[in-house]
This record gives C-alpha cells, structure tokens and sequence, in this order.
C-alpha cells in the first residue's frame, strides 16, 4: 500500500497524463485574448479588402458565422459541447490544440 | 499601393499538411518571421486559413530584411558624436613615425598621401 510498490495510477499503467477538469483563471485569460487576437487579424484583413473595395467569402462567412470575443457567451468560450459527458459538456483545453484551432460555436440547445 | 505585413506568431507544429503548406507558401518559416504581401483577396484568403497563427498589420511600404531587423535591435544607450582616427596596432612608439605611406582609397581632398 505504501513505499516503492505501491500500486497507483502512474505505476501501474506507466504513462499517465492528467488534465485538469477546468481552466485556471490565468488560462483563461489568456485564451481571451487569442480570441482577440484572431479577431483582431480578420478585421485588419476585412477593413484593407474594403478599402480597395474587394470581399472575400472567407471573411464574409466568418463575420457571418462566428461571434466575437465579447459577443461569446462564457459557456462558448471556456467549455466545448461533447455527447459523451455529463451534462454535455467538458473544457475548451481538452480540445487538441486547443490554442490554435477556432472553436466558437456549439450546437444550438446544448 | 499597401501590404499585409504578416509575421507569423504561432508555430504550425503539429498541425494538417495543409495549413504548414500555406505557411510555406506566404513564406513563413520560423516564428517571428515577417513577410509582406500585396493587399489583394488571394493573399486574405491564405491569412484567412491561418488567422490563428499570424499577425497582420496593413501598412503602406514594404521594409527590406535588414530595415525588419534594425526595428527589433534595442537601442545600444550610446551614439558616436564623430569616429576618431585610430592608432594602428604596434606602429606606436616603433620609431617609424612620420613615414610617408600611402593607403588606397585614404587621400585628403588636395590628393595629397596621407600621412600615418
């Protein structure tokens, strides 16, 4: 039970990495500013097309589609919809590569 | 006529194929990096599909490489007010002083040799 032979996860399995179940505050934050980040470089991207008086469907589905940062509902932003959990729902970070994929919305009613 | 200046913030690693090739083919290949493209739909539509890894600024004029690089360099704290002519090493004290040699390319405006 204890000592060198005791059986835990780690041990037992070899491998074993943990993610925590929700976000730190600091994590979150930084994610914030990601999403404006992201924001940021698709109205630079809209506002010189328009300049020159060019539209891009891209751009236009994006605004379209995809609410900003400040337009997110919490829930959208730090959490992701997913059948196989509780209450359908588990942390945006379990997302691989999570901080440089664009998961905005979810589906409607979850 | 205005650019994207482009710098690429996030690194592609591990992500698809095709988001790596449109890096390679704005010409982005380690961080920091930065490029300029003309402002035109075919160049939005490649920011367009890594949005997530660059930054992007509208700017009038292209930089050169080395214009990119002086940006970044942080000021020295110090600047030469005017050079100093330099004592060459082991001339001093040899006795040779006062020879007339004449260096290619060093003459005074009258073409006169330059003494060293």
């Amino acid at each position: 039970m204890f000592g060198a032979f005791r059986t835990t996860s780690s041990l037992g399995g070899g491998l074993l990495w943990k993610i925590p179940w929700r976000l730190s505050p600091h994590q979150k934050y930084r994610h914030r500013q990601r999403l404006r980040a992201v924001d940021k470089v698709v109205e630079t991207v809209a506002n010189a097309l328009a300049k020159k008086g060019e539209t891009l469907k891209a751009v236009e589905r994006w605004q379209a589609e995809m609410p900003t940062e400040a337009e997110m509902l919490p829930k959208d932003k730090y959490t992701i919809f997913d059948r196989k959990e509780k209450k359908y729902r588990k942390g945006i970070h379990k997302l691989p590569k999570w901080t440089r994929v664009s998961q905005r919305v979810n589906p409607p009613g979850y | 006529m205005s650019y994207f200046r482009i710098t690429l913030h996030r690194s592609a690693i591990g992500l698809p194929k095709r988001t790596r090739g449109v890096l390679a083919a704005l010409g982005l290949h380690k961080r920091s990096q930065v490029v300029y493209h003309p402002v035109e739909p075919q160049f939005a539509g490649m920011i367009m599909k890594v949005k997530e890894l660059v930054r992007v600024d509208e700017v009038d004029k292209k930089l050169s490489k080395w214009e990119v690089h002086m940006e970044r360099k942080p000021d020295p704290g110090f600047y030469v007010e005017s050079a100093v002519r330099r004592m060459e090493d082991g001339r001093a004290g040899q006795g040779n002083e006062g020879e007339r040699v004449v260096v290619e390319g060093l003459r005074t405006e009258g073409g006169e040799e330059v003494r060293l």
